[in-house]
């Protein structure tokens, strides 16, 4: 109960003002159709550099909650959902704002989030510290092999094809490689001036996260835009709340299930939202409405995407392997605080990590009030133009590239980064195995030098690093993931 | 293997060559040890491309896309030259100013003038924020 300890420095002015801002951004930008949560993160790490680690945290923890949830007023209202989390969502969420009932859909949505992102929380609460005392038993090769095994199963579930994704991972840890030797210092593809300090953390986030999105809403502004519908309905918050809680099965469900995937290296939101609305449809007695507009469908889909949040960040702290890309993003986020995932983080950091995760059950609540208010003035959120949200995103990304060393060259690195992303997405490359890579490549060479040394001096290093159960564990989970990772593409492909 | 697949599938086996060939090359064994660990298996995973049997890539509608790339990469290039703040104006205006959807106001000096006023009151909020409020050094320029 460690936890009960730290709650104070989560309630002063500061922190819940942050809160109250990372919550209220974080709904806008999650509603918004085009904007990503990940990429709203992303944008967000270079203005939480000046502060202290915990409240740079805090407020990142708000967005990352917030965003997910917003992202169900844009698949309610528009069909769009405004985060792949928010897929299932808009199955049955947007029927019934076309049945005059959004108000209600969105009452579904921000309680069952709720409801599901205290649950995860709690999973979170309990699960991360002996998870992360099992990996004091990690040394340098079964680090490394932790490395390459997030960067496998990332690359593997986030891409239709698993040799782009795995492509991609392994072009992020060339990336990282740019710049200085980790140990002694000597310059490495240094091409031209630009490349001297490398390719920041932060720079390639912003780059290949928020540059895409800013051609993407340029490419397809002329495109026809869907009809966004009022948030209309007949229910009052009470009567909301009695529903919801009446669905225990839907809810339980989509918060078990959410959890379980959360925990799941990168296995995201998305597949949370989606198993659970599939799962909670085979145990319904209403299953013949799911596709029609079915307030069960929604509870069990955004109970299971919100739920998906805490859990996501459990490998995340434990093993340096994030949940979700949005984890992804936020481990870039500990990493330029100066907070190292792993068996002392709540020994070395107990007071950050602590308070970080404390605030996100008050991230959780004020998620309901502020998404709640927010619902009823929603339509308005989704009319902001493409074109200023473009010039918006790419002003916020030129700063925030610019503040982190103020240095001209990172915003040269991060345009062409975004840019090249935008075309390589195109031709099914993901951002996210890149970002990996990118975020885990200086620790991955490092542990891989170290066990090189070390396996040298036993005579062997291919044993070194091959031998011992935990790496013949770690090899094989990499090898299971690409290998479902080929069923699967193969799968979907016939279907 | 379709044209776009084609040319990806091109490109990344260039870039592929060009990694081997910069970590096997261009770098000594002891320092580039990591890269070329990963550079070899990118070119075993590139050949592998080759035989993969890919889907249609989305088409990518370059005639909207490339005025805003241009747009942008000249604000890039003029923000050593004119500053953030200034730069940052001229971009938002000449963006949404460009993309205008036919649906807007026949007027166009109403609609060029409305343009010029978020502008100028967003590029005011941002120095407001990034420059009073977060104290956070931006490109200077010329202003």
């Amino acid at each position: 109960m460690e936890f009960l300890n730290y709650f104070d420095n989560v309630f002063t002015v500061y922190h819940i003002a942050l809160l109250v801002g990372g919550t209220f951004a974080g709904i806008i930008l999650g509603a918004l159709p085009g904007l990503s949560p990940t990429m709203s993160v992303a944008l967000l790490i270079p203005f939480t550099f000046h502060m202290k680690p915990e409240s740079g945290l805090i407020l990142l923890g708000a967005m990352y909650t917030a965003t997910v949830a917003g992202g169900a007023i844009s698949a309610i209202l528009v069909n769009v959902p405004g985060a792949p989390a928010n897929i299932a969502t808009a199955l049955d969420g947007h029927k019934m704002a076309q049945n005059g009932k959004a108000k209600n859909a969105l009452h579904y949505c921000f309680i069952s989030s709720f409801v599901g992102g205290v649950f995860g929380v709690f999973i979170l609460i309990f699960f991360t510290p002996p998870l992360a005392a099992l990996s004091l038993k990690f040394m340098s090769t079964e680090l490394f092999w932790v490395a390459i095994l997030g960067i496998t199963i990332i690359a593997t579930l986030d891409s239709k094809s698993v040799i782009k994704g795995l492509l991609s991972g392994l072009f992020g840890l060339m990336l990282a490689t740019i710049g200085e030797h980790p140990t002694n210092a000597v310059e490495r593809f240094v091409f031209t001036e630009h490349l001297e300090s490398g390719v920041h953390i932060v720079v390639g986030l912003i780059g290949l996260f928020a540059m895409p999105q800013v051609w993407n809403l340029l490419e397809n502004f002329y495109a026809k835009k869907n009809q966004v519908f009022s948030a209309t309905g007949d229910a009052t918050l009470i009567e909301s709340f009695k529903l919801v809680f009446s669905k225990l099965k839907a809810l339980s469900i989509g918060s078990i299930i959410g959890s379980i995937i959360g925990i799941i290296p990168g296995a995201g939101g998305q597949i949370a939202g989606i198993v659970a609305y599939d799962q909670s449809k085979k145990v319904s007695s209403n299953r013949e409405n799911y596709g029609k507009g079915e307030p069960e469908a929604i509870i069990a889909a955004e109970s299971a995407n919100n739920s998906m949040v805490g859990p996501s960040l459990i490998p995340l702290l434990t093993l340096s392997i994030p949940g979700s890309p949005t984890a992804a993003v936020l481990l870039g986020g500990l990493l330029i605080h100066g907070i190292f995932p792993g068996h002392d983080i709540f020994t070395k950091n107990p007071e950050v990590i602590w308070t970080f995760i404390d605030s996100l059950i008050i991230a959780q609540i004020l998620m309901l009030v502020i998404g709640l208010f927010l619902s009823r003035h929603s339509k308005w959120i989704m009319k902001v133009p493409d074109n200023y949200m473009a010039v918006g995103i790419l002003l916020l990304a030129v700063f925030g590239t610019y503040s982190i060393q103020n240095n001209y060259s990172d915003v040269l690195i991060m345009f062409t980064l975004g840019t090249l992303m935008y075309f390589g997405s195109k031709a099914g490359f993901s951002p996210v195995p890149v970002v990996l890579g990118l975020i885990l490549g200086t620790m991955t060479e490092e542990k891989f030098l170290l066990g090189n040394l070390i396996g040298n001096a036993k005579g062997s290093s291919f044993q070194h690093f091959t031998s011992g159960t935990i790496n013949i564990v770690l090899i094989s989970l990499c090898i299971a993931s690409i290998v479902y990772g080929v069923y699967s593409s193969r799968k979907s492909k016939k279907n | 293997m379709n044209s776009q697949i084609k040319l990806s599938t091109i490109i990344v086996t260039l870039v592929s060559a060009f990694l081997v060939y910069a970590s096997f090359i261009l770098g000594d064994s002891e320092n580039y040890l990591f890269p070329r660990l990963i550079s070899a298996t990118i070119a075993i995973l590139t050949i592998m491309l080759w035989f993969e049997k890919g889907e249609a890539d989305k088409s990518t509608n370059f005639k909207d896309l490339m005025p805003g790339i241009a747009i942008a990469s000249a604000f890039i290039l003029l923000l050593k030259i004119l500053g953030f703040y200034l730069a940052s104006m001229i971009v938002f205006f000449t963006l949404v100013m460009y993309y205008t959807k036919p649906t807007e106001s026949k007027d166009f000096w109403r609609v060029l003038l409305i343009k010029l006023g978020v502008a100028f009151v967003f590029t005011f909020a941002l120095y407001g924020l990034f420059t009073l409020l977060l104290k956070v050094h931006t490109p200077e320029g010329l202003f």
